[in-house]
């Protein structure tokens, strides 16, 4: 019975790094072809000089970004649930809290099968509601444009990131003040001292994160200690 | 014909679509598979369905405000490439910088209508589409290998140090931008002024206290099925907050 489990789980796994690598190639294959067929279709193609010029100029932070990106969100994400994600983009403004928030209301732990599954399951769904709202939103962007772009809603779409995070943290805070004050402090402290780094929250993410998990490693010891 | 009636003509909005249409397949693809292996797994069929359930409330006011990016976008790029990059690989604040960075480049100055060509706008698309991908890109090389070396048996399963890192993690990401909303209102128009934007801390003092209510009702009334929906009806709240803001602040 135990065989025939790990034999299904391990025809899975493989097939879904199969579709995965070979959707991604497809994907990359289509979005850096696009500009080239639009180009062609427009009558003029891209200035490869100029977009060697603009890639050192800004695409090189990107590159690091995304390296640490990488890193950082595919043990939250799984295999299939990472292949998606780097896909389908929003990764810290949506998929990573998603799949977080998802994983936490079915209790499945980091690595195992069930992680997997609800790790792809709610990548897979966040993605096609994106691309459903979109889908109907370019349909309907003439009547919903004054309404989206009223003055008095703007205040809310400019919050949705906070409004996102404030719930976040009450469900991770509640049980791990002890984690969370410490970098929390720290931040808010290095954001008042220095405001510049404020436009590189997302690079400032990964001393938070070191600090959290070497406090958490810490408290791990001390509990494992303890028993 | 002006650039934005060539930029939203049938076949660029045929070439986009047809690439947004592919991944939509393909998360129909790997929802299925993932939903199948989970039932040969013996998982809860209720709690697979929860976790599709939050996660698509979870994510349609995020994806309004994505929408909103694309309206943002259209003004320069038309709607179909905006449509493209922002419902399949893009981040808003990427999309924007990128693109801007890329206008500087063809000596437009400034993204506009005004001064876009079809030259510029390819080579803007292009840069959009390069400066992004490495993540894709690791994927394809190293996704399987790091996986497997995180993959835990089922008896070490909630025993080891994994889950509570990537606890700890999340936690980190959260505090960071907790700490710049702090950082912006204190600083954010010099050291200790006291006088940035306070409303993102606002909003999401807001959105924490109505996600308390929705725990406490999970807890201890044991209505389990709010949790589905908890961080969607605390967004909503939490950027209601922000609307009632703006209009006192006026």
């Amino acid at each position: 019975m135990e065989n025939k489990f790990n034999e299904s789980w391990a025809a899975y796994t493989r097939g879904t790094h199969r579709i995965g690598r070979i959707c991604t190639v497809v994907t990359l294959i289509m979005l850096v072809g696009a500009p080239f067929l639009m180009g062609t279709y427009l009558g003029a193609l891209p200035d490869l000089g100029a977009v060697a010029r603009a890639f050192l100029s800004v695409g090189l932070v990107w590159t690091v970004s995304s390296v640490v990106e990488f890193l950082i969100y595919t043990p939250m994400l799984g295999a299939g649930g990472g292949y998606l994600a780097f896909i389908t983009g929003n990764l810290i403004n949506m998929k990573i809290p998603c799949a977080v928030n998802a994983r936490d209301i079915v209790g499945a732990k980091t690595g195992t099968p069930e992680n997997e599954i609800i790790s792809t399951l709610s990548i897979a769904t966040s993605s096609l509601v994106t691309i459903l709202v979109l889908a109907l939103g370019v349909l309907l962007l003439t009547p919903l444009q004054p309404i989206l772009q009223s003055e008095a809603l703007q205040p809310a779409f400019s919050n949705v990131v906070p409004a996102l995070f404030g719930a976040m943290a009450y469900k991770y805070y509640r049980n791990h003040m002890n984690i969370a004050l410490a970098p929390l402090v720290l931040m808010s402290l290095l954001f008042i001292l220095m405001p510049k780094l404020i436009e590189s929250t997302s690079m400032m993410i990964i001393p938070s994160g070191a600090l959290a998990i070497g406090i958490a490693w810490l408290l791990y010891r001390k509990q494992k200690g303890g028993n | 014909m002006s650039i934005l009636t060539q930029l939203n003509a049938p076949p660029i909005y045929l070439i986009c679509g047809g690439i947004i249409a592919f991944v939509a397949v393909l998360c129909v693809i790997f929802l299925i598979r993932a939903w199948r292996a989970g039932v040969a797994l013996g998982m809860d069929k209720g709690a697979m369905k929860r976790a599709v359930t939050s996660s698509a409330t979870f994510s349609l006011l995020p994806s309004v405000g994505i929408l909103l990016g694309v309206i943002a976008l259209s003004g320069s790029l038309g709607i179909p490439w905006p449509w493209l990059r922002l419902s399949v690989i893009g981040a808003l604040h990427y999309e924007t910088q990128v693109a801007q960075a890329a206008a500087e480049q063809v000596g437009m100055g400034t993204l506009s209508a005004a001064r876009m060509t079809p030259g510029s706008f390819a080579t803007i698309a292009l840069l959009m589409s390069i400066c992004i991908m490495w993540g894709m890109i690791l994927s394809v090389f190293f996704n399987k290998k790091y996986t497997q070396k995180l993959t835990v048996s089922k008896e070490k399963a909630g025993g080891g140090f994994g889950d509570l890192a990537m606890t700890a993690m999340f936690i980190g990401l959260v505090s960071a931008y907790l700490g710049s909303y702090v950082g912006g209102f204190v600083s954010g128009n010099g050291l200790f002024t006291f006088t940035g934007d306070w409303t993102p801390i606002a909003v999401a003092a807001v959105s924490a206290l109505v996600m308390a209510g929705f725990v406490y009702l999970a807890e201890k009334k044991q209505k389990a099925w709010v949790e589905s929906f908890s961080v969607a009806g605390s967004m909503i709240v939490g950027m209601a907050a922000a609307v009632v803001i703006g209009l006192l602040m006026k």
